[in-house]
């Protein structure tokens, strides 16, 4: 394990900066625009932030007036399938970049769980229904557990 | 604009639709942030502080586990600076950051009996469940507006 510890990371004055914060943008599944033409659209705005191309999306980082202004910006290219979330750790890291270590990066298994409904989200966010009813699901009645195990222990013998 | 926390509290979905709403969420995020930037821990990533266990005694008893107590001094101010809360319950195995499950008890807990708003959902794993997530969420958020207007 000894190989994620890192040394103290050579953090720059940015990195220090209480006001500069980092953003995740997602592309939903079903997405309109791809995640080049998302970051090709955040260099377009002429920001100055810090610009990551990820598989999921995107990571920005900058100051926090300049990053919720690009997020705005950036919704707009479609609306129901970009999703953003703070990110605490800015973009390459050394104590949770893959570069600089081994294993998954600390988050990847709650983004790999949310991604599976994300879909879903879009497709209540594109398409509305309030009359949605869900059967209640009940457990099964005791005689007919009674007559399964039966019949499962019956072939058994 | 409301102070909504949710759990799990680095949820995408849950902060993602309240920030859309105008709403702002409680993530664990920005707390960590706070945490990284503070120039006196040296020694990343190690991020709890022998400091922590002591404030988190505001949250918990001191019979409990130093490591519950660790997590609940960067969960605890989210939870004391909440004016609601959205819960997420049957969440699959593994889901939401905290690695903790007396620690998710006591977070809920402590976000129930605050005396504030709280909505519960189901994990959804279908369309149909999917909608009413998000049917619900937007109702309780307007109806956090409505009660703000009317205050």
């Amino acid at each position: 394990m000894s190989q994620n510890l890192t040394m103290s990371p050579d953090l720059g004055k940015e990195d220090w900066d209480p006001d500069v914060i980092t953003r995740m943008i997602f592309i939903g599944p079903g997405a309109h625009v791809s995640e080049q033409e998302v970051v090709t659209a955040f260099h377009m705005l002429g920001l100055p932030l810090t610009i990551k191309n990820t598989c999921y999306g995107s990571m920005i980082s900058g100051k926090s007036e300049d990053v919720y202004k690009a997020i705005k910006e950036i919704r707009k290219l479609d609306p129901n399938h970009i999703f953003t979330k703070e990110r605490g750790f800015a973009p390459g890291d050394p104590r949770r970049c893959r570069g600089h270590r081994f294993g998954p990066r600390e988050g990847f298994h709650q983004m790999e769980k949310e991604y599976r409904i994300l879909g879903f989200v879009s497709e209540a966010l594109e398409n509305p229904k309030d009359d949605v009813e869900i059967e209640d699901k009940k457990p099964v009645d005791v005689d007919e557990f009674k007559k399964i195990m039966n019949e499962c222990l019956e072939n058994k013998e | 604009m409301v102070k909504i926390a949710v759990y799990p509290p680095n949820s995408l979905i849950l902060a993602d639709l309240l920030e859309r709403k105008g709403h702002t969420p409680l993530v664990l995020q920005k707390q960590i942030r706070q945490k990284i930037k503070d120039p006196e821990i040296d020694s990343p990533p190690m991020n709890i502080s022998e400091e922590d266990p002591i404030k988190g005694l505001k949250y918990a008893a001191i019979e409990v586990p130093s490591g519950v107590r660790g997590r609940m001094s960067i969960i605890g101010p989210l939870i004391d600076e909440a004016e609601a809360a959205i819960v997420v319950d049957g969440a699959p195995y593994g889901f939401g950051c905290i690695g903790c499950a007396r620690t998710n008890e006591l977070s809920i807990f402590l976000l129930r009996n605050k005396g504030i708003p709280v909505l519960e959902l189901t994990y959804p794993t279908n369309q149909d469940e999917t909608y009413v997530m998000v049917n619900q969420i937007n109702e309780f958020v307007d109806s956090l507006e409505e009660t703000a207007e009317e205050e």
